[in-house]
């Protein structure tokens, strides 16, 4: 009896389609090898997420205090100088959504958290949150075990170096080729080597900074508005059921980048400030923005950002609060 | 991994069963289509059904008047579905405001729906269908699987090329054989497409999103620098995706249409149409164009006119606002200005065959391309008039220097470079075995792979997606 014959089956490829096929597997080897090679180095680059995840696993026991916030935040609060066991796991860009995922995604792991330090700055409830495929997820998921994709986890969600290839190239290139970072992690994923910024090219020269251009984004969204403050009353219902205490702050601006600020933006950011702090008996505010005496051209990376100098005055200020917290 | 394991299980099913493979690009085609959204998938099924039905209803019915029955039925259930899904909400709006319907009693409520991810293309085609074989041009088709292919054949389906029944489904009922040439100029088309699209598009899209949030932060100079480089943006987005999906296409075996042919050499908006979107054009000229004038070709006014109508309606496809209508309406504005004789030689028009040096046509094509450009990014037509009013007002751009990307520059460089020296040829790398030898030619293929991983923007969706 002839043997029928089977519809999915090697056989029924043609000598031109397995040469190709051996065609194919011959140029994308060096590729997929490549790929390989590139997450394992990728993996092991000195990056202050990989800090952070440490810190969180090694700690996770005595963190009290948790920063959260975008790459103003990561630069102004030094864990180091605080007086309570904290960990600063703010990133740049990052934003409330991705916040509210860190903190949701790790309060399970930290049971004696008690503060939950979070920024507001001026624009933040006027900047639309990042998409649910932010490539940042990949690193909250590899370093904090995260999930912010609100969705299951696929494998490429795993792979560091497709999440944001272009980054982590040029991370690579100048960790492994040319030694060109600068950066120099504490224990806590702190950048204490910070200083390369404007201000310093500028040879911290006030009369230089004041004409230097610099970018601001002052677009007014009555719509993200609404939705980002619907946000941040979720984040503090949810701290509030967790028996976390917030301090909301604010951080310290130069002049120039005060001066550029958008009033009505600036204006309904304050009301909502105002209105949380009367609603929440859990909630304080740290308002530094305007805090021109404590802070001066030394202290800042550039007009919007502090140095490591900066920072540890932030701190001090920080612990200030902290301490007098009823 | 879908496109791979696909390809594999096509073709290790052997061409000769032209059935199970029609089967499994059927199943592979909804699957890809429902990773979007699953409920998009009755839609599709449903257009599928009533234009298949409609042009069997066409072909058995012997009455004149039975045939357009089912011809506008066909087409009133396409229009429908479209004018629901993504015109509604516009017109509510604006019937709203016209009347002071905004609020109270009598106020309209808008349908809180999603747009189906490329609604606009497969719904086109499946009218083209049904208009075809009601005008004879083609015989119906009693295939439901092939039918149902040609609708939802993945690689186009999203974002076109719009295929015309007479090209794409015949493909369905023919065998595909293996051709590895065929193969490689499809995944060399991919590969090119991957690159405009990735480095290209991507990078500008980057300036363009952040000069455009805040425009009215930007000088003169850096919103024509913005509007320049969403040219760019828009031509790497969809020119890429075509070439992906001509190139996919390529793999399993099948021929799509050309989609692009440097619109950015166009001497005149004419043949800039005839370069950009080219399926879309040919679309418009084949079933509202040609059926407006068919009597009347000699008719100047009526020729206008049809012109007129057809470029409103092409901007309108483009999506429900007024920027896309004004978007339409001034394409349309500029063809009926070219048309227009400027003296007494009837063969005389503005650009076509006129005493404008040539060396002018590129600036032409720039100052058209840079305000269409300019009215298919704004939001709405307030922020297309205040842009205007700032690149004309001159305001200084000290801000200008931040927005240069050397990278984005030295890649677009290469993209007009290449194109432009292989301008006769279907895509750049096509036949490139002919003149360069395997290892060069590898050499090529890696240092692209390396440009893409190296120089890719942050991911964007792809534009046309959204219509």
């Amino acid at each position: 009896m002839p043997v029928p014959r089977r519809i999915l089956f090697i056989s029924n490829f043609s000598g031109s389609q397995l040469r190709f096929l051996k065609y194919c597997l011959l140029f994308f080897t060096p590729v997929v090898v490549a790929f390989v090679i590139m997450e394992l180095l990728v993996l092991n680059l000195p990056i202050n997420y990989k800090y952070y995840g440490q810190q969180l696993n090694s700690h996770s026991q005595e963190i009290e205090l948790m920063g959260l916030g975008s790459s103003q935040m990561k630069c102004a609060f030094n864990p180091d100088f605080a007086d309570v066991d904290a960990i600063n796991l703010s990133s740049t860009s990052q934003h409330h959504k991705e916040d509210f995922h860190i903190l949701k995604g790790t309060r399970k792991r930290l049971p004696n958290l008690k503060f939950l330090l979070l920024e507001v700055s001026f624009n933040h409830l006027e900047l639309p949150h990042h998409p649910d495929d932010y490539w940042k997820n990949s690193v909250y998921l590899k370093y904090y075990d995260v999930n912010a994709f609100n969705r299951s986890i696929w494998f490429k969600d795993r792979l560091l170096i497709l999440s944001n290839n272009r980054f982590y190239s040029r991370k690579l290139l100048e960790h492994y080729f040319f030694n060109s970072s600068t950066e120099k992690f504490n224990s806590y994923g702190f950048d204490t080597n910070n200083f390369y910024g404007t201000f310093k090219e500028l040879d911290y020269d006030t009369s230089k900074i004041n004409t230097n251009n610099f970018r601001i984004i002052s677009r007014e969204d009555l719509s993200i508005f609404k939705k980002n403050t619907d946000f941040l009353y979720e984040m503090l219902e949810y701290a509030k059921a967790e028996n976390i205490n917030v301090i909301l702050c604010t951080l310290p601006l130069y002049k120039t980048y005060l001066k550029k600020r958008n009033p009505s933006v600036v204006r309904r950011r304050d009301s909502v400030l105002q209105m949380v702090q009367k609603q929440y008996s859990n909630v304080i505010l740290l308002n530094r923005e305007t805090d021109t005496i404590h802070f001066n051209e030394k202290d800042f990376l550039n007009e919007n950002h502090l140095n490591p100098n900066g920072a540890k005055k932030f701190t001090a200020l920080l612990n200030q609060k902290i301490n007098g917290f009823d | 991994m879908f496109l791979p394991i696909t390809l594999v299980l096509y073709w290790a099913i052997g061409y000769k069963r032209i059935k199970a493979q029609n089967a499994l690009l059927l199943v592979a085609s909804y699957l890809f289509y429902g990773l979007w959204d699953w409920r998009f998938l009755f839609l599709i099924v449903a257009s599928s059904l009533v234009d298949y039905i409609a042009a069997l209803a066409i072909k058995g019915s012997e009455e004149k008047i039975k045939k357009k029955l089912y011809l506008y039925g066909s087409i009133l259930w396409n229009l429908g579905v479209l004018f629901l899904f993504k015109y509604f909400n516009f017109f509510i709006d604006e019937f709203s405001l016209l009347f002071n319907l905004k609020d109270g009693e009598y106020a309209f409520t808008t349908l809180n729906i999603i747009l189906p991810v490329g609604l606009s293309f497969y719904t086109f085609q499946t009218m083209s269908y049904t208009i075809d074989v009601y005008k004879s041009r083609i015989p119906p088709t009693r295939n439901l699987l092939n039918f149902l292919c040609f609708v939802s054949f993945f690689p186009q389906l999203v974002a076109g090329p719009i295929e015309k029944a007479a090209d794409l489904l015949p493909q369905f009922n023919t065998r595909r054989k293996f051709n590895a040439q065929e193969v490689k100029e499809g995944l060399r088309q991919i590969l090119w497409g991957l690159f405009k699209k990735m480095v290209i598009a991507d990078n500008a899209a980057r300036i363009v999103n952040m000069v455009y949030a805040s425009h009215e932060e930007y000088g003169s100079f850096s919103l024509l620098y913005a509007s320049v480089l969403f040219f760019f943006q828009i031509y790497g987005d969809f020119s890429g995706y075509s070439d992906i999906a001509i190139g996919t296409a390529k793999l399993f075996g099948f021929r799509l249409n050309k989609n692009f042919n440097l619109p950015y050499l166009a001497k005149s908006v004419t043949d800039f149409w005839q370069r950009w979107h080219i399926t879309l054009t040919r679309w418009f000229t084949d079933y509202v164009y040609f059926p407006i004038i068919q009597k009347n070709l000699r008719s100047g006014t009526r020729r206008n006119i049809a012109v007129f109508i057809t470029m409103g309606l092409i901007g309108l496809w483009h999506g429900a606002d007024w920027t896309f209508v004004v978007f339409g309406a001034f394409q349309g504005f500029l063809i009926i200005l070219e048309r227009t004789p400027i003296s007494q030689n009837r063969k005389s028009s503005l650009y076509h065959r006129s005493r404008i040096p040539s060396l002018l046509f590129p600036v032409f094509s720039f100052i058209f391309i840079t305000i269409s450009c300019i009215l298919f990014r704004s939001q709405n037509i307030e922020e297309a008039g205040i842009i205007l009013k700032r690149i004309f007002l001159l305001i200084p751009s000290s801000e200008w220097s931040s927005l240069i990307s050397k990278t984005f520059l030295v890649c677009a460089a290469i993209l007009l470079s290449v194109e432009i020296s292989t301008r006769t040829k279907n895509f750049p790398l096509t036949r490139i075995d002919l003149y360069i030898s395997r290892p060069f030619r590898w050499v090529i293929y890696y240092i692209f792979i390396l440009l893409i991983f190296r120089y890719a923007g942050p991911t964007e969706d792809f534009i046309y997606f959204q219509f």
